[in-house]
């Protein structure tokens, strides 16, 4: 690009090239689409249809790390993430009395959208994940066992295993919030981290983007301000999805020096 | 995106010769001479001789209207050109074809008659100018202005702008609809500019006469595409964290 005279519009070919580009995607033969590699190690979760999430009762890999938020000492992941873990071969789910539910199953269930997830939401999710970012529902904590670590010792870790929630009550509650979200409300969905090795659920830092999925129109400035300050200073991003395609774009506050 | 002077000495040029020493050369300059501009529709006719021509060419206001005239150089300014050195400047006097003296009043009531949303896009072209950037035109990039860090000879513009008047029903009328998004954030992107959108508020003020533009509030943002793909590093994380 350097060196080029972008101003002159007639560099047509510069676009073209974009334009070959962007149809790249477009593939005659059937299959080929996929450079997806399935995972060989799976790993087990039951779907509990009250929490709207799946508990994971059997870990395997590392993506652990990354999925699922920690409570009272299990594990649960959303269906968001149930999904993708299924989509990829990773994950075997099955019902509470322990059938295996089919990949159709869950998708059916995510068109329902009562699990605080609709489609495009997956569709956003997914499109990072497989991008290597780590993404969680925003404002859901990863663990409840966290900050508070640097003591270290086995008897302060109990203690805050103590303070946990531990019925299955305390549990839903923190799930009412995700299932009573309006998802037609422009509002902040998910928290984005980078791809990092060292990311850990007790100690995730603040996330390097909070994402707002957008339908309909371009935001108001009134509705980015008042996103904004939802934020806290993270940057913000919005989310469009239109026919399966995930677009992010910012609106952000400049200020423009003055010159000499 | 973003700065690109045009060739090698283009900054140093700049830097020796800032463009509001320029600008404030030629309100001078037109102060002097008593200059004055003849209101025609949309557009305002100033004859110049030489050294003020090359001023305003220097300050890029106007275009140049090729006559036979040898002795005078016209110059036809845009309604915000005109006005902006008029009442912000208070250098030059704009009369109508009656070839009497038009009020601040005046003038403002004949533009916003022609243009509904002059309002606005005065307070964007003055908010702009004031910081010593250059306003043009922004037509031949499907938008309201472009603007640069100084003189377009030495300096690609940096900035494609668009004016929303979101806040009153929004007679701009642009970035309402995500094709028309998507469209601008590639335009600018092949032509290595960043959009710009200034929000006008009236902040509850009408537009009824010109000294209400200096309540109005101006709002810069830069709307932009993220590249997930090719953002998955962060330096300034890299270095910070562990």
């Amino acid at each position: 690009m350097e060196g080029e005279d972008w101003d002159d519009l007639s560099s047509e070919s510069d676009l073209l090239e974009q334009d070959l580009k962007d149809e790249d995607e477009y593939n005659y033969a059937s299959n080929s689409s996929s450079k997806l590699q399935f995972r060989k190690v799976t790993s087990v979760a039951r779907w509990n249809s009250e929490v709207g999430m799946a508990e994971v009762v059997q870990t395997k890999g590392q993506l652990w790390t990354t999925t699922g938020i920690v409570r009272s000492g299990k594990l649960y992941c959303s269906i968001e993430e149930t999904l993708f873990l299924m989509e990829i071969g990773a994950l075997h789910l099955v019902s509470e009395n322990d059938q295996s539910v089919s990949l159709e199953t869950m998708y059916q269930q995510l068109a329902e959208e009562k699990d605080g997830c609709c489609w495009e939401l997956y569709e956003v999710y997914r499109h990072l994940k497989l991008l290597g970012y780590i993404v969680g529902r925003h404002d859901i904590p990863w663990s409840l066992k966290s900050v508070k670590r640097n003591t270290g010792t086995v008897s302060s870790e109990g203690t805050s295993e103590s303070q946990e929630v531990h019925s299955p009550h305390d549990c839903n509650s923190i799930i009412e919030r995700l299932t009573k979200m309006d998802l037609n409300e422009l509002k902040l969905v998910f928290d984005v981290y980078l791809p990092n090795g060292k990311f850990r659920k007790s100690s995730p830092g603040d996330p390097s983007y909070v994402l707002c999925l957008i339908r309909g129109q371009p935001p108001s400035k009134i509705e980015v301000e008042a996103l904004e300050r939802q934020c806290g200073g993270l940057p913000l991003k919005f989310c469009l999805v239109e026919s399966g395609r995930v677009s992010f774009f910012s609106f952000s506050k400049v200020e423009l020096p003055i010159l000499p | 995106m973003g700065l690109r002077w045009k060739g090698k000495g283009a900054e140093v040029r700049a830097q020796a010769d800032p463009m509001s020493k320029i600008v404030s050369q030629l309100k001078l300059s037109l102060i002097e001479s008593n200059a004055h501009g003849v209101l025609s529709g949309c557009s305002v006719l100033l004859a110049v001789e030489a050294v003020q021509s090359d001023l305003l060419n220097r300050a890029c206001f106007g275009r140049p209207v090729v006559t036979a005239e040898k002795d005078k150089q016209w110059f036809q300014l845009s309604m915000e050109e005109a006005f902006y050195l008029c009442y912000i400047l208070k250098c030059l006097s704009i009369h109508g074809g009656d070839d009497h003296r038009k009020t601040d009043e005046e003038l403002w009531e004949h533009m916003t008659d022609k243009k509904s949303t002059f309002p606005e896009f005065f307070k964007a072209y003055a908010h702009l100018r004031m910081k010593n950037w250059v306003v043009r035109s922004g037509s031949q990039y499907g938008v309201d202005y472009v603007a640069y860090r100084h003189h377009p000879s030495l300096v690609h513009s940096e900035y494609a702008v668009l004016v929303s008047t979101q806040e009153h029903s929004g007679e701009n009328g642009r970035l309402r609809v995500w094709s028309d998004v998507h469209c601008m954030v590639r335009l600018c992107g092949s032509v290595a500019k960043a959009l710009l959108v200034l929000y006008i508020s009236k902040c509850g003020h009408g537009d009824a006469s010109p000294s209400c533009v200096t309540l109005y509030s101006v709002e810069e943002r830069v709307v932009g595409r993220w590249s997930p793909k090719d953002c998955r590093e962060d330096h300034s994380i890299a270095v910070n964290g562990h």
